[in-house]
């Protein structure tokens, strides 16, 4: 994988030229999140009589502070951790082992699994939210946290089984068999010998899952109803619906909803950028 | 021999046993929901009731004669073709950009990429604040008089929602584009460029070819992501103005749980499902032919 270091090719005038383009693209990109950080600063008074563009008066948290209130954010937070960290730590386990068994297995009834995973990747839970919802409601899994992070585990599968069928393509199966040579059983091998390898992609399955849970609207919004149990994004949309023209709350709620997410990118970002290349490239 | 063929036949089952929480929660989360929505879609229902009224294919000749139906279809397909060839286009542009000799390469990268760690009902809400408030103030200190409100009329709302959703994804695709960049061997541009090609030509003869599989995973997955648009049109337009801009999972949405038609909701998912598939074929099919070829 790893090539030797090429010498950095010259700056000539072709490259200013893109540099020109890629300034007019970065501006473009950043223009909407300037806006964000400069109106979550600024007081209803300064929304309405100030240009657009101009500078808040003075950086004061008080947007912060109330959107916390006002959402009761304490709550949603605490909601949405759960709801994305059990998921998630779920579908990386079923998701890895199901995608060994699948690599592993060499018989029809794994080669119709793995195209059988991939269904869930065409046809998106969006497409069944109606019968998902009486299927929950008929389960008595409506309105409630369990049934909430089903929904996330049995909708994530299908990317997670791909992702990971992909990656097991490149771990050698000698190690497996050099290990097992006396006969251990597939679960001995799995948890002693396989896992210890997989780690890199079972961390790039927990952050891409981890957006899509966190970042979801339409399946919390389908299944919840209690405000106690509400995600950070269902309580934020409250203040995005209503017509007032405090909207100064809803940018500062925009920031603090994202940072986890920004925070767990930051982190990871190594792991996530090897992952994607491994995953969806080799495909 | 014998043996060793009840050795095989065991590990097989215990493979198999690894795999049951994945086929159980799989089959009922999604396949018995697909199961589902075939059956309802024969029917005349509200959801409660105890009485389903057997239409038969009752509710799909409804879909074709509904003008209201016919144009979502209409909006549904032209959102993912723009979407999709605009976002695949240009984040394949944008990774053979950033991945120049430019300098504060990062810098640009994490910037595009950004937009895509905020949740799309975010995405909508800025944008409906930028094109009602932020761009009419800009026009108007510069003395121009330019339409901004894209939202506002049937006619733009088609281009403003592909500008804020491009805004949002472009970037998680260009990662894709850039990760397989780093795996072309440096030799093939050199032989290219022996050969005397230009920039464009080791663009189209050799970047592309050799991204292929990057292209596929791509373009399915923007596509199969556009036809399920739903999330931001919530905050952004809620499928206005009129009824200009509703998807079919916005419309069976508001179907199902406003007007309780469950049948006729059903009904456009399966509808939604059998192009999803469709589209889906299709497309590998075509890409298929082309990686052959190489």
């Amino acid at each position: 994988m790893k090539k030797a270091k090429a010498p950095k090719p010259k700056y000539t005038w072709s490259t200013f030229g893109l540099q020109l383009i890629a300034l007019v693209v970065a501006l473009f990109f950043a223009f909407p999140l300037v806006i964000i950080v400069n109106n979550a600063f600024k007081t209803t008074r300064e929304l309405a009589m100030n240009h657009p563009l101009s500078m808040p008066e003075q950086f004061n948290f008080n947007n912060f502070a109330n959107a916390w209130k006002k959402l009761e954010l304490g709550t949603a937070f605490a909601n949405s951790f759960i709801y994305t960290g059990v998921s998630v730590v779920i579908i990386a386990f079923v998701c890895t082992i199901t995608a060994w068994a699948i690599a592993r297995g060499q018989s029809r009834f794994f080669r119709f699994s793995r195209v059988y995973f991939l269904i869930g990747i065409l046809i998106p839970a969006q497409a069944l939210c109606l019968p998902i919802y009486l299927l929950w409601n008929r389960m008595g899994l409506t309105n409630s946290k369990l049934g909430l992070i089903a929904l996330y585990v049995s909708t994530g599968l299908s990317f997670g089984i791909f992702l990971q069928t992909n990656f097991m393509k490149t771990v050698p199966i000698d190690i497996e068999e050099a290990a097992c040579i006396d006969g251990c059983n597939v679960y001995q091998t799995f948890f002693s010998v396989v896992l210890p390898l997989l780690k890199a992609p079972m961390a790039t399955l927990i952050i891409t899952q981890s957006f899509s849970v966190w970042n979801d609207y339409m399946l919390a919004n389908l299944m919840i109803q209690s405000k106690f149990k509400r995600t950070v994004i269902i309580a934020m949309k409250t203040l995005f619906s209503t017509t007032t023209s405090d909207y100064a709350t809803a940018m500062a709620a925009i920031i603090l909803s994202a940072t986890p997410i920004i925070v767990l990118f930051v982190a990871l970002q190594k792991q996530f950028i090897k992952g994607m290349t491994i995953g969806a490239v080799k495909g | 021999m014998n043996k060793n063929l009840s050795y095989q036949r065991r590990m097989r089952l215990q493979y198999a046993s690894l795999m049951v929480p994945a086929l159980v929660l799989f089959t009922v989360g999604l396949i018995v929901p697909i199961i589902m929505c075939f059956y309802f879609s024969l029917f005349s229902w509200d959801g409660f009731a105890a009485e389903k009224v057997f239409l038969g294919l009752g509710n799909y000749t409804q879909i074709v004669h509904d003008e209201y139906v016919m144009g979502t279809w209409k909006f549904t397909i032209l959102f993912a073709v723009m979407n999709s060839i605009i976002a695949d286009v240009g984040a394949l542009l944008l990774a053979v950009l950033l991945d120049s000799a430019i300098r504060a390469r990062t810098l640009h990268r994490t910037l595009v990429f950004i937009p895509c760690l905020f949740s799309s009902i975010v995405t909508g809400f800025v944008w409906k604040k930028i094109y009602s408030v932020v761009l009419p103030g800009i026009v108007e200190s510069l003395g121009l008089k330019i339409y901004t409100q894209l939202f506002g009329s049937p006619n733009t709302v088609m281009a403003g929602l592909t500008i804020a959703n491009c805004w949002q994804w472009i970037g998680l695709w260009m990662m894709i584009y850039l990760a397989a960049l780093q795996s072309i061997s440096p030799e093939y541009y050199e032989a290219a460029r022996v050969d005397g090609a230009n920039a464009v030509q080791r663009f189209f003869h050799v970047t592309v070819p050799m991204l292929m599989p990057a292209i596929i995973t791509c373009t399915v997955g923007l596509t199969t992501g556009a036809l399920k648009t739903y999330d931001i049109l919530v905050t952004a337009t809620e499928g206005g103005p009129g009824r200009s801009s509703n998807t079919i999972v916005y419309y069976t949405f508001n179907a199902a749980f406003k007007l309780k038609q469950y049948g006729y909701g059903s009904a456009m998912s399966v509808s939604l499902i059998i192009m999803l598939l469709i589209v889906a074929v299709v497309q590998l099919k075509l890409f298929s032919k082309k990686e052959v070829q190489l």
